[in-house]
This record gives structure tokens, C-alpha cells and sequence, in this order.
């Protein structure tokens, strides 16, 4: 459906995209995962067509919108404060969209009673936006959003303004409407626990470039990079490969380490030693602390060793 | 994009004419008229009314602190019944004529006044009337600071063992100056380049620089010594307008803070402090209008001034001349702030109007364009300059509070650039929008200094049928200016009631 083919833009000396490359198809969401300022809401900005790439294709259902004006799209982007109009209540924020699209005034309203209610909003339609929690505002953004049908929904860091508890209940009702309407969606974030819940597909951005796009299973078990092994929370990389947590054995058959610093955990301790293959972290749980006998405190030493099988090697074709 | 710069072009170009016209073009002619002689401080006369000037607007300054601050620290940490609307009549004196302050002043403290107390040809009259003008403008100002202050840090200063003075000292009042240091430059610019207060009240021995000029220029013909004058009069405002843009700038970007909740006093000690804030107010804010009202009220047969052919006359002239005023100033303040969102040079054009006096700009346009003198042309020119920095000032801060996310959410939602102007961007600059022009029609139906030199015999307004009925002798004609001087008085209020009144699109009202 949607295909980004080899887009560039820069902001002066900044690289927003260089190169980049992505393709949604129907149905399907994707999370766009990276670190603060790699250029993730300018990609948005781009399909939205809110913003010119300097180079690169944008299309739609085969059609190239490099002339397509971003009310003429049909895509819904919705913002990371939410954007909602001040001056309208909120079942004006709600119908504002429809009546662009020449909604009648009548069947507008209907719509936007039911996508509302559908939010769990019945009887926030006179509400003025800035009366509105956290929580109900993003309601609100997304029904104006998902209200006009759009063939696309682009999602700015949805949920970065909510408190922890909010936010999973949130995610899972975005989840269930999205799959609902069949809507394929592109949502950007930095939080990973964010993008392995909600997203079919995971692209990792860094430098203006996709380093890796995978679902969130294919990304644990086969990190294309270093830095993506890194940014999906592996702590414990070799040269080639990332270490699991599975492939290292403990016990004083193995070689020896030295420990450096240890952590006290809930349940058992995160170990800092230092090997012949170099610096590792592990997290031991009660059982394997009891096993080391006396030796974790900063200078002890332990056994520890590698399962060469069960190393992920980092795919340099 | 290109297309968009172009149309920006269009936007910008107007305004900018029109500054390097009638503002920049005339101080550049006074320039030229004064050659920058310094030798008129040579004259101990003319030296005594530039110290005296710049005197009268330094104490108004310490005054103003020394009244001002303790008030303002009273309405920020005290909550009573009216809170809110003490607030926002603070502001009243702002679109007072100064005609009407001036008027009010003397019927405290002039001769007949109301406490018998004359105080003509004192220098406290027109020190008064400046607090009159500037006291709101300084509590407003340190009120915010306080207001700004998170709770937290006050909190923080007391458990690390500060006294309540203590922590005034060293958390609540740093915070404050800031804040205090922008209010104070633009008092100190204010009482310096007045003219219609120190016309009124100043006498002849305690007038200022801007009266001295008008009568230079107005009486003696005196182009030389006028002009050299008005170079330093230029200088002086242009440094208080940089510093006070320096404060401005530390000020931009306040961050939203949980500040100190007002609490409603507890101890009799506060409940005097409260009624001495409160009665401070009233003193220099409130009572010279009171008296012009209820002496206006008393005055009995005085009221037939209002059915004389002159003053329907002047009506007519006034209402003429705002009128087109208001129009001219809308266009051009809306195309500058549109114009000035990413310029900053732009936005400090907006200043030049406070940098130029009325005084110096009528009597730079005067010597620049003898051919047009007593034209409704330049006059208008001259009204518009002087209001439509409100309407320019008004919007562009609007624009800024505007996230760019709306109008890309419109965007995106499927409106079109025209219907975005009219369905977001419109609506929401619609209460900046009434508030500018509310201000600037107030700055044009008061408008005293400019109409005084530009104007002709027979564009009389109603700010100069007040100033002629002041100036003939007998109670008669003081009654008629009273009766006159409530009428502008009400206009005022009206403009001040249209800038006031709550929008509900506002955020920062909602709560």
C-alpha cells in the first residue's frame, strides 16, 4: 500500500532521512523505533505531505503523491500534544474533518456520536478540549483521526504524555480499533516496550536510515547490527554475535571470571564480570546466586562460559 | 515554497513602507534639522527641563517600587472575594486618555479639588499622574513575577531554614526582577516621552522635554533648539526600549510552573496589609476617574456642552478619525505580525512607535513634508502609527501561543490553506484580534499630542475641545471639560470592557 522508496531530507546540517526505505501493506502496523531526534516525526511529516523530501518517492496504492496536497491524501496524523482545536468543543474536533470531506452536517454528527461512543466518550460531545485529561484528549485526537476513515493512520509518540498505568490500557484499545477498522497505520516512538506491543513489524531507525524491519520476534532472535541489539535491549555483544541471556554457563567447570560489581535484585542479582571474551552483565536468578557460594562481591570469582550454538550471529549479508 | 515567500513579501512590504515613511523618515529629518548640537545643555533652562524629565520618570520609577511591589505581593499571595476582577480593572488606566487623567488628576489635587488640597505648580501633581498611568503597570508586572514563582522553591528556601522575610529576600524577589526590570523601562520610557500629563499638570516649572518641544516648535518657532532636543528625547527612548527588549527576551519562554496558591488571610496583620494594597490601589488608580465621574455628575447645567455644534463637531472628527484609524491599523498590524512570525528584526520594528515620541513623530513629519501639514492624509498617517503596533504586538504573541500542529492537523484532515485560515487560524486569533483593535481604537479616540500639532482649526476633537475649554478661565468652562472628559472616559471604558471580555477559547481564562 504504502511505499517510501530511497527518500532524503536534511535540515541544514541535520540528516532527517538518507536513503530511507519502508513499505506498509494493508492492514498492517508498523512501529518506526529509534532514539530522540533521528528523524522519526519528520518521516511522518513527509508522508503526511506536510513537509517536500529533497529527493525520493512517496506512494500510495501505486500512485506517486509528490503532487498530492496533504488534505488531498486521505491520511489521518495524529499529534504527539494531540492538536485539538480550542475554539471547538469536542464533538467539533471530532466532526471537523468530515465536514472538510463535505460531510453533511446531519450525517457528520451521527458519525462522530458513534465513533465517540465507540471510544467510551458518550456524553463528552459539548466538553471543551482543555477540560479534558490526558487520557481523554488522545480519545478525542484518535476518533478525529479514525472518524473520517482515512486509507492511513500516522501516529506521533501517541502515548509519550501519559502516565505508565494509562498508557497499556490505551495501547490495547488502539490494538483491538485498529485491527477493527483494517487500518494500516505507521506509529513512531522511542519506547520499545511501545513499539514490540502494538506493532506486526518493527523498523529500527538510526542516521536517517532503516537499519532493520522485522516483526518483533524475528527482530530478538536475529538483530541485524550492533547498535539494533543494543537498542532492543541486549546488553552483552561479542564482535559478531549478541550473547543471550540462554547461552551463558555458569558452574566451576567453566573458565574462570572476575567479578566487578554486583547489583542486589527482588529476586536474585545482576552480576558484572569480566572474561577472557570480555565485559559481560548477567542476571542470575536466587538459585544461581545460591550456587555461586560466596564468591559475588566485587573481586570474587565465578565460573563462566559461552554456548557458542546459541549466540545470535549478526546477519552481515 | 518559492510562491510562499513570495506572498510573504507581500505581507511584510506594506508595513515597512509605511514604518520607513512615517517613522523612520521623520527621525532621520529631525536628525538632519538638529546636526546632533549638543550646545543647548548649555542653556541652564532648557538643561533643568531635561534633568527635570528625566527625574520626574526616575522617581516615578522608585515610587512606583516602593508602592508598588508590597501591593503586588499582597494580590499574588492573598486570596479575597474579587481577586480576579482587581486583576483585570488593574488595567483600566491603560486606555485612559491622558486627558481624562490629567482632567482627574486636577480635580483631586488641583485648585478647587476635591480634598481643598491645591497642589498646582508642585511637582507631586505630575507625579501623581504618572503613578496614575504607570502604578498598575508595575504591580502587574512584579504580580506576574511572584505568580511565576513554582511553589516548590519557596517551599525549598523555608526547610533549608529561611525566615518567611528571608525567603522573600533571597528566592521570591530575584525571581520577581526580572519581571519588575521590563515594567520599570517601559514606566521610566512612558513618564519620560508623556506630553499630555506634563502639559496639564507639569505648570511651567515642572513641564518636560515633550512640552518644551511643542512649544518651541508651536510658539517660538524655535526649529533649531526644538530639534536638538528632540534627537535627545529619540536617543533616551531608544535605550529604554533596548534594555527593556533585553528583558523581554530573559522573560520569552516561561515555564509552566505549579505556583504558590493564594491564601485568604489569616492573622489580623494581613487583613490590614490586604485593605492598605487595596486602598493603595484605589488612591492612585482609581480615584482621579471617580472624581472626574462624580464632579461630571454634580455638574449640573454643564451638561448642555454636549448639544453645542462644537461638540458634536469634535464627535463627528473623533468617530471620523478612529474610524479610519481603526481600519488602517487592522490591516497593517495583522500583515506585520504575519510577516514578523519568523523575523526578528520584524518584531522589533513593532517597537519603533514607543521609541518615537508623538511629539517628535508630528514634528519630524512636520519638518519632512511641510507640503502636507494640517492633511488628513498624514494625520491619519500619524494616528495609525501610533496604534497599530497593538493590534501587531497583539496578534503576533497569539501567533506564537498557536502550536504549529494545528494547522497541520487541519491539513491533514482535509482542509485546504484558505479553509485552515478560516476555520483555525482566524478563530483563533479572533480574541487578540478584538483585543488589538480595541486598543488601538482606544489609543486613536485619545490621541491628544499628534492631533495638537497635525491637526487644523476645524478638526477639532474631542481630546482638543477639552484642552480649549481648559484653557479659558471660570468654573463654567472646568465643569465643561469635566462633562466632556466623562464622555471620553466612557468610550475608554468601553474599549476596556471589548478587551476584557472573557473569551472562551482561552486557556489560560478556562481556569
Amino acid at each position: 500500500m504504502l511505499e517510501i522508496i530511497d527518500i532524503h531530507k536534511r535540515y541544514g546540517d541535520r540528516v532527517a532521512a538518507c536513503g530511507l526505505s519502508l513499505t506498509l501493506a494493508a492492514g498492517e502496523v508498523v512501529a518506526l523505533l529509534g532514539p530522540s531526534g533521528c528523524g522519526k516525526s519528520t518521516l511522518l511529516k513527509l508522508i503526511a505531505g506536510l513537509e517536500a523530501p529533497d529527493a525520493g518517492i512517496v506512494r500510495f496504492d501505486g500512485a506517486d503523491l509528490a503532487r498530492v496536497s496533504p488534505d488531498a491524501r486521505g491520511f489521518a496524523l495524529m499529534f504527539q500534544d494531540f492538536a485539538l482545536f480550542p475554539h471547538l468543543d469536542v464533538l467539533g474536533n471530532v466532526m471537523f474533518g468530515l465536514r472538510e470531506r463535505r460531510v453533511a452536517r446531519e450525517e457528520a454528527r451521527t458519525r462522530a456520536c458513534a465513533m465517540l461512543a465507540e471510544l467510551g466518550l458518550d456524553g463528552y460531545q459539548a466538553r471543551r478540549v482543555w477540560t479534558l485529561s490526558g487520557g481523554e484528549a488522545q480519545r478525542v485526537a484518535l476518533a478525529r483521526a479514525l472518524v473520517t476513515r482515512p486509507r492511513l493512520l500516522l501516529l506521533d509518540e501517541p502515548f509519550s504524555s501519559l502516565d505508565a498505568h494509562l498508557r497499556q490500557g490505551l495501547q490495547q484499545d488502539f490494538r483491538r480499533l485498529l485491527g477493527k477498522q483494517g487500518i494500516p497505520a505507521l506509529l513512531v516512538t522511542h519506547d520499545r516496550a511501545e513499539a514490540f506491543a502494538m506493532a506486526d513489524r518493527v523498523a529500527l531507525l538510526c542516521d536517517g536510515r532503516i537499519q532493520q524491519c522485522a516483526t518483533p520476534a524475528a527482530l530478538l532472535a536475529a538483530p541485524a547490527t550492533p547498535w539494533v541489539a543494543r537498542f532492543i535491549g541486549y546488553e552483552n555483544l561479542l564482535s559478531d554475535a549478541v550473547v543471550p541471556e540462554r547461552a551463558f554457563r555458569l558452574g566451576a567447570g567453566q573458565a574462570p571470571a572476575r567479578v566487578e560489581d554486583v547489583v542486589p535484585l527482588a529476586e536474585g542479582m545482576r552480576v558484572r564480570v569480566e572474561t577472557a571474551l570480555g565485559r559481560f552483565v548477567l542476571t542470575l536468578s536466587a538459585r544461581e546466586v545460591a550456587a555461586c557460594g560466596g564468591q559475588l562481591h566485587p573481586g570474587g570469582e565465578i565460573g563462566v562460559g559461552i554456548d557458542r550454538d546459541a549466540l545470535l550471529r549478526f546477519d552481515r549479508g | 515554497m518559492r510562491a510562499e515567500r513570495r506572498e510573504r513579501r507581500w505581507l511584510y512590504l506594506p508595513p515597512l513602507v509605511f514604518l520607513l515613511l512615517v517613522a523612520l523618515a521623520p527621525a532621520a529629518r529631525l536628525l538632519l534639522e538638529s546636526g546632533a548640537r549638543f550646545s543647548v545643555l548649555s542653556d541652564a533652562y532648557l538643561r533643568w527641563r531635561l534633568l527635570w524629565s528625566l527625574g520626574q520618570a526616575a522617581l516615578t520609577c522608585v515610587l512606583g517600587t516602593l508602592i508598588g511591589v508590597p501591593v503586588a505581593w499582597v494580590l499574588a499571595r492573598t486570596a479575597f472575594p474579587g481577586r480576579a476582577l482587581v486583576l483585570r480593572v488593574l488595567m483600566l488606566p491603560f486606555v485612559m486618555p491622558t486627558l481624562v487623567a490629567g482632567i482627574g488628576v486636577l480635580a483631586v489635587f488641583g485648585p478647587h479639588g476635591l480634598f481643598g488640597a491645591d497642589l498646582q505648580d508642585t511637582p507631586w501633581l505630575l507625579l501623581y499622574g504618572n503613578l496614575f498611568y504607570n502604578l498598575p503597570l508595575i504591580i502587574r508586572g512584579a504580580h506576574d513575577g511572584f505568580a511565576a514563582l513554582p511553589a516548590s522553591r519557596l517551599a525549598a528556601a523555608r526547610t533549608l531554614g529561611a525566615t518567611r522575610l528571608g525567603a522573600f529576600w533571597r528566592v521570591e524577589w530575584p525571581a520577581m526582577l526580572p519581571a519588575l526590570g521590563a515594567s520599570l523601562c517601559l514606566v521610566f520610557l512612558f513618564c519620560f516621552s508623556g506630553f499630555g500629563l506634563a502639559l496639564l499638570l507639569g505648570g511651567v516649572r515642572y513641564a518636560t522635554v515633550e512640552v518644551e518641544i511643542y512649544s518651541l516648535v508651536a510658539y517660538e518657532l524655535n526649529l533649531a533648539d526644538a530639534s536638538a532636543l528632540a534627537l535627545m528625547a529619540l536617543t533616551l527612548s531608544g535605550v529604554c526600549v533596548l534594555i527593556y527588549a533585553w528583558f523581554e527576551r530573559r522573560l520569552a519562554h516561561p515555564a509552566p510552573v505549579d505556583p504558590l496558591p493564594p491564601a485568604p488571610p489569616r492573622h489580623w496583620q494581613e487583613r490590614v496589609a490586604l485593605a492598605l494594597a487595596l486602598g493603595a490601589l484605589f488612591f492612585f488608580g482609581g480615584l482621579p476617574l471617580a472624581a472626574v465621574a462624580w464632579r461630571a455628575a454634580s455638574a449640573g447645567a454643564a451638561w448642555r456642552v454636549l448639544f453645542e455644534p462644537d461638540t458634536l463637531a469634535a464627535l463627528g472628527n473623533t468617530a471620523r478619525f478612529s474610524a479610519m484609524t481603526l481600519v488602517l491599523a487592522t490591516v497593517l498590524g495583522v500583515m506585520h505580525a504575519m510577516a514578523g512570525r519568523a523575523r526578528v528584526w520584524m518584531r522589533a520594528a513593532a517597537f519603533l512607535p514607543y521609541v518615537i515620541s508623538p511629539v517628535c513623530m508630528a514634528f519630524g513629519l512636520l519638518l519632512l513634508y511641510p507640503g502636507l501639514s494640517a492633511s488628513l492624509g498624514l494625520l491619519i498617517a500619524a494616528y495609525t502609527l501610533l496604534a497599530y503596533p497593538f493590534v501587531a504586538k497583539g496578534i503576533g504573541s497569539a501567533l506564537d501561543r498557536m502550536p504549529p500542529t494545528m494547522v497541520q492537523a487541519a491539513r491533514t484532515l482535509g482542509a485546504s490553506p484558505p479553509r485552515v485560515l478560516w476555520r483555525v487560524t482566524l478563530p483563533l486569533l479572533r480574541p487578540a484580534l478584538r483585543r488589538g483593535m480595541a486598543f488601538a481604537a482606544a489609543s486613536a479616540v485619545g490621541e491628544f499630542a499628534v492631533t495638537l500639532f497635525l491637526s487644523r482649526p476645524e478638526w477639532t476633537t474631542l481630546t482638543t475641545l477639552i484642552y480649549r475649554h481648559l484653557g479659558r478661565p471660570g468654573a463654567a468652562n472646568l465643569d465643561q471639560a469635566l462633562v466632556l472628559a466623562s464622555l471620553l472616559m466612557g468610550f475608554a471604558l468601553l474599549a476596556f470592557l471589548l478587551i476584557e471580555w472573557p473569551s472562551h477559547a482561552r486557556r489560560e481564562s478556562g481556569g
